[in-house]
């Protein structure tokens, strides 16, 4: 069975130019070596690899290499942004302020520190999934230590204003820790334009290697992190670990072809958004989730009502595709995000999300979109007669 | 349409082809029964046909997971022939062999057998001889 694959913002094909990097890596011809192992000229050929990689993932957020500290991707770059900061400046306070509408790596961690004596604001983003900067401006509070929030969200693909976020919290002195997994490599982002203190990547959402991600560290003035993992001080002691040269080679040479064909990609990807759009919106009772413009590229997510999610997803198996749920099993919870903008439970979980990406083609669209309004329409056509039910 | 392996064989054959999904013709005498709610992720509407006391054919309507969909079909196979007696006897149990379905689906099937009973309530009173 044919399958098309529309779930970039879960995770993407590596590009095949990063693979060949990659394996320039490994083999035992390649720079395979410890890039600690400085004493030898393979160690110090590696080296130059990751020195390499961290000046490219550099450029692409406007940062300085040295800012750079490799991690195994944006959940462990989030947790020592936000435990690091955190413990580094509780005696300065120990407020924080983020959203309800985070990645888990974000409140999970934000729960944890909850635990640990810290308080937390949980900001509601308005129905169109935008957290306005002066819902944080009003959050802020004297004993207020950092900001955490997402550049592009996971779900629904809105873009949160963080360049305005980050002026007002620099003006008060605040940190501000930014997760920028779906937006980094899609759209510009700028740590010393944008006054992120801390800035959360990772690799595999923009064509590279799963496992590897980078924490970008403001250095003027420097910024002090309490490290969470201890070992043998790599990463100027923020970051033990052997560091996996082929991955972080790989995300290098994944950010320097984003950097290159980001524009590209966006006019591209947007076009083909908008043909499937299009033909989603002709379907009667579908409704885009999010800011209608304030929106990355490659994700749309729609709710579809008078459809039962999983019976859609079910029928929909020639497409890889996300729910509205949190998973799609038997215990599906409808996603908190969703739930967040105002939908009920039934149309969180009739809700999909189809995310694009550099491989996505024009055939591709125009297959999806048959799929699903055949789908929906021949589900709809043996469904008990109910009302359209309007979000709560 | 799917080798998710979350579903068995034949919830996925019946989730494809869909048989006994539709409404019966007007005019005819029918036992209709209906239960659960789309509100809540579960809705099973039935109408049996009904000849000389028994099901001569059964028609769903569904609103919820594949293996709520397939039990519904299902139940208009197995409930053909029976009696009132035996329609408001049946059991979810045994969709649930026949189906595979997962015991966190189970609740589902208790939706289709409260629209099964529900329409053996709403049996018909036939014209009989001669009227």
């Amino acid at each position: 069975m044919k399958v098309v694959y529309l779930d970039n913002a879960a995770t993407t094909a590596v590009d095949p130019r990063v693979v060949e990097t990659m394996l320039e890596c490994c083999g035992p011809d390649g720079d395979f070596a410890n890039p600690s192992s400085v004493g030898h000229a393979p160690g110090r050929r590696a080296r130059a690899r990751v020195e390499q990689a961290r000046a490219e993932v550099a450029r692409l957020v406007g940062a300085e290499p040295g800012q750079v500290v490799w991690t195994s991707g944006a959940t462990e770059a989030d947790n020592l942004a936000l435990f690091g900061a955190a413990r580094f400046h509780r005696a300065l306070g120990r407020h924080l302020v983020t959203s309800r509408t985070e990645h888990p790596a974000v409140l999970d961690s934000c729960r944890q520190l909850e635990r640990e004596g810290f308080e937390v604001a949980y900001l509601k983003p308005g129905p169109d999934g935008i957290v306005q900067p002066s819902q944080v401006e009003a959050a802020l509070r004297p004993d207020t230590i950092l900001v955490s929030l997402m550049h592009v969200q996971n779900e629904i693909g809105v873009v949160q204003d963080v360049g305005a976020v980050g002026r007002l919290c620099r003006a008060r002195g605040v940190l501000l820790h930014v997760d920028s997994a779906q937006g980094a490599g899609k759209l510009p982002i700028d740590v010393e334009r944008d006054c992120i203190d801390l800035l959360a990547l990772t690799a595999h959402k923009v064509h590279g290697p799963k496992g590897v991600g980078a924490l970008v560290v403001r250095r003027e003035p420097r910024l002090g992190l309490v490290p969470i993992l201890y070992g043998g001080g790599q990463e100027r002691g923020l970051r033990s670990g052997t560091l996996p040269t082929h991955q972080v080679a790989g995300m290098g040479r994944a950010f320097a072809i984003a950097g290159e064909e980001m524009h590209a990609d966006a006019e591209r990807i947007t076009a083909l958004r908008e043909l499937l759009w299009g033909a989603l919106e002709a379907i009667p009772g579908v409704a885009l989730n999010g800011h209608r413009s304030q929106r990355v590229q490659g994700i749309l997510s729609v709710t579809v009502d008078g459809v039962e999610g999983e019976s859609l997803l079910h029928a929909l198996a020639d497409l890889a595709i996300a729910s509205g749920s949190a998973c799609a099993t038997t215990n599906a919870e409808p996603s908190y995000v969703l739930r967040a903008l105002g939908l009920s439970d039934r149309l969180a979980q009739g809700t999909l999300r189809l995310s694009l990406g550099r491989f996505t083609t024009r055939a591709d669209v125009e297959f999806a979109a048959d799929r699903i309004v055949t789908e929906v329409l021949r589900l709809r056509a043996i469904a008990p007669a109910a009302p359209r039910t309007a979000r709560t | 349409m799917t080798d998710d392996p979350r579903y068995g064989a034949e919830v996925r054959r019946r989730m494809r082809d869909l048989p006994g999904a539709a409404s019966l013709p007007e005019g005819v005498a029918t036992a209709s029964g209906g239960a659960g709610d789309v509100e809540q992720g579960a809705r099973v509407e039935f109408e049996f046909q009904v000849e000389g006391g028994r099901v001569a054919r059964g028609r769903f309507r569904a609103f919820g997971c594949p293996h709520l969909v397939a039990a519904a079909s299902w139940v208009t196979d197995r409930l053909r022939g029976s009696g009132r007696d035996e329609v408001a006897a049946w059991d979810w149990r045994e969709a649930a062999e026949a189906l595979e379905v997962p015991p966190a689906k189970f609740g589902r099937l208790l939706t289709v057998q409260d629209a099964v009973r529900d329409a053996a309530r709403n049996w018909p009173v036939e014209p009989g001889p001669g009227v």
